[in-house]
């Protein structure tokens, strides 16, 4: 290797350092109180199965009716976790691929702070004033603009990072967190001001709500996830995106048709029909986006498949969007008459929703995070076992937990609409499926306690010391000492 | 030439969205928010005696709309009728009009139906019956109470909660060592009023007959 190349390439490490280095701070914040929100949610989903088998618990205490622990759930999930994994996850890979250092780590932490501060009152009003009933947006309507803010605050500098990008072309991960980053205040706010503050239609309200919950699934978190993906995916095996034109298409199909879903959950509602029509066609277009991108990623990986043995981040990233194409199909399939309305308004629809947060975003951003983390903080992740037990558990809790909501939900949509029979032939036969749902949440809730207590010791800088990463098991031979050996190939494979 | 491709990309995300959200939710709304309730020709009226669709709600409604709300019941009761391409909703006995009366059509809920509400609880799951037309279902305000206050006591294999907090327990001539009565709160009451008004059947106006009235008002002669 010649001296300028070798400059060259110490030159770039250095670069890469420092940027790390100014995003650690707000990156790892948002992690691990993510992380802690992650805990208290799923004990909060096992809480609200268990109530619901078991209606007669905690009959005087009036914060614990499954009215309460349910949105509680949902909404620690989503706000305390789900979006703070993602914000970290969106500055850090932005900053990465701007190769751009963070100015306002500041301004970040500060905003941060108050973000959980909202979601701390949010979940405590839910249990103690009540929630709002509208779906994922229970907290009280006096907290949506303080949200509203630190989000701005936040994903401002995800916006400027990108402005002072070196490749002017962008990659594709980049533009799908511009996307992410741009449109959730837009729809934040228009669902926010429509539902809470406008004495308009109240049909159009809960609409919007229904269409709110669609968007922050395919505009938000989808976005992200796929960013991650389109980044770990050629990272990790070392080869450029199969086709840039496919991964083009697919953001911009995307982008296109994500917005004209929600409607679909409410086919036969109030509203002009074409609404709920034009949901239920977008979900099916969204197929195109769902396979386009699913075989962009299957050729990338072809040949490869034995990496997800090793490699935490590649193993979590593929798990995820596998559980994207998952999401995709079953949302076409749920919006279509046949299955749409046995499984409208049952266990499927809730399972779906988690689906989503869990199986798709959440798995998702552990990729990401077994990624990033040993970077920031130069140590590598202390157990692989725990590594192992994080995925196993995981996977199993949400793909049981899937299954059996969905199966629930066929049977319970199924009995309702034999209009015959007893209504309380709907409620009994998924009973034990409710069982299911609870246990499964104790597994998830389990493989987060290790994820967790991992992360903690990171961020105390009790990680392994060592050059190699922590691998799920051991490889033979020395090819993948590290994810960053890849890192040559890769530079030039997240790019078109 | 960095600004022109960054703003090319805002662009065509702020178009790919922009339509959407402007077709799909600002238009719809603005129509939808013009409705107002109509006044139905003079040979008909509801089966409650109003003379507009929808009538008037009798009761403290919208407090127990927000009970409703806080309690979290839109997770586990729908507000929706669907029609017969979506589902047997229509059938179901109680669902789409008082039980009794199987041999009148019935109608799936429309938009004017929620006139008067600020948020339309269409609900997430039905884990519970749907309540569109709870109204016609319940026997008396007590019987509603009873339900609220212990399920289990009512229907055995219920999962719904026990709403006890609605409920104070007074000792009758404050003697503390007999059995307490169980008085409802004003919240309970309010909640109460409001699925009593949850009956959301209302005959429509007919739209020729509507028009055979303006036609009337116009020559009164004919």
């Amino acid at each position: 290797m010649s001296s300028e190349t070798e400059k060259v390439a110490n030159q770039n490490l250095q670069d890469r350092i420092a940027i790390d280095q100014s995003v650690r701070l707000p990156v790892l914040f948002f992690f691990t109180s993510g992380a802690v929100w992650l805990l208290l949610a799923c004990a909060l989903g096992f809480l609200s199965a268990l109530k619901m088998r078991n209606p007669g618990l905690w009959d005087d205490c009036f914060a614990l009716t499954y009215g309460r622990l349910y949105p509680a759930h949902l909404n620690a999930l989503i706000y305390g976790w789900a979006m703070q994994a993602g914000m970290g996850t969106m500055i850090w890979l932005m900053a990465r691929l701007s190769r751009a250092q963070l100015r306002a780590q500041t301004t970040v932490i500060v905003a941060g702070h108050v973000w959980n501060v909202a979601v701390f009152l949010g979940i405590l009003a839910i249990f103690f004033t009540g929630g709002t009933s509208v779906v994922w947006l229970d907290f009280p309507s006096w907290l949506w603009p303080m949200m509203a803010l630190c989000y701005f605050f936040i994903t401002i500098w995800v916006v400027v990072l990108y402005g002072s990008r070196r490749e002017k072309e962008g990659y594709i991960s980049q533009h799908y967190l511009i996307g992410a980053a741009f449109w959730f205040p837009w729809i934040y706010i228009t669902a926010n001001l429509i539902i809470f503050h406008f004495k308009g239609s109240a049909v159009m309200s809960a609409g919007v709500d229904t269409w709110y919950v669609s968007n922050l699934t395919f505009f938000w978190f989808t976005p992200i996830a796929l960013a991650v993906a389109y980044y770990i995916i050629p990272k990790i095996t070392g080869r450029p995106i199969y086709s840039y034109s496919l991964a083009s298409f697919g953001f911009w199909t995307l982008a296109i048709v994500a917005g004209w879903m929600g409607f679909q959950r409410y086919i036969g509602g109030p509203f002009p029909a074409w609404m709920p029509a034009m949901g239920g066609t977008a979900c099916i277009l969204l197929l195109l986006v769902v396979i386009t991108t699913g075989v962009n990623h299957y050729q990338t990986l072809k040949g490869k498949f034995n990496l997800v043995t090793y490699s935490p981040s590649l193993r979590f990233t593929v798990f995820g969007t596998v559980m994207f194409t998952g999401l995709g199909l079953m949302t076409a399939m749920s919006s279509y008459f046949t299955f749409g309305k046995y499984l409208q308004f049952s266990h499927a629809v809730a399972g779906m929703d988690i689906l989503a947060v869990y199986g798709f975003f959440s798995m998702t951003m552990f990729g990401a995070i077994y990624f990033i983390v040993p970077r920031i903080t130069g140590c590598e992740w202390p157990s692989a076992g725990m590594i192992r037990f994080h995925f196993w558990f995981s996977a199993y809790g949400i793909i049981s937990l899937v299954a059996f909501q969905v199966v629930a939900g066929y049977f319970q949509g199924y009995d309702i609409n034999q209009w015959s029979k007893d209504f309380m032939v709907s409620v009994n036969i998924t009973k034990g499926h409710i069982v299911a749902r609870a246990v499964a949440w104790l597994l998830i809730l389990s493989a987060n306690l290790t994820f967790a207590w991992q992360l903690l010791l990171m961020f105390a800088g009790k990680g392994r010391r060592s050059q190699g990463a922590t691998l799920i098991h051991s490889k033979p031979g020395a090819a993948l000492t590290s994810d960053e050996a890849a890192a040559g190939l890769a530079k030039g494979g997240a790019k078109a | 030439m960095k600004k022109d491709c960054c703003s090319k990309l805002y662009l065509g995300l702020a178009a790919a969205f922009g339509l959407p959200w402007l077709l799909l939710i600002v238009v719809p709304y603005v129509k939808l928010s013009a409705l107002e309730p109509v006044s139905y020709p003079e040979d008909m009226k509801a089966p409650d005696g109003s003379t507009v669709y929808p009538g008037p709600r009798a009761g403290e409604v919208s407090l127990g709309a927000k009970v409703y709300a806080r309690e979290g019941c839109n997770y586990c009761h729908s507000q929706m009728i669907r029609p017969t391409y979506a589902g047997a909703d229509l059938w179901r006995p109680g669902w789409a009009g008082p039980e009794t009366d199987r041999e009148s059509p019935k109608r799936e809920t429309r938009p004017a139906d929620y006139l008067g509400e600020t948020y339309a609880f269409l609900g997430y799951q039905r884990i519970g019956q749907d309540l569109s037309n709870v109204g016609y279902r319940i026997a008396d305000r007590d019987s509603l109470h009873q339900h609220l206050y212990n399920p289990r006591s009512v229907s055995p294999d219920s999962i719904m909660p026990a709403y006890k907090h609605l409920y104070k327990e007074v000792y009758p001539d404050g003697d503390v060592s007999g059995d307490p009565k169980i008085v409802p709160t004003g919240e309970a009451e309010a909640l109460v009023d409001y699925l009593l008004s949850l009956k959301k059947d209302a005959p429509l106006p007919d739209k020729a007959g509507a028009a055979a009235g303006e036609a009337d008002e116009a020559n009164p002669q004919s």
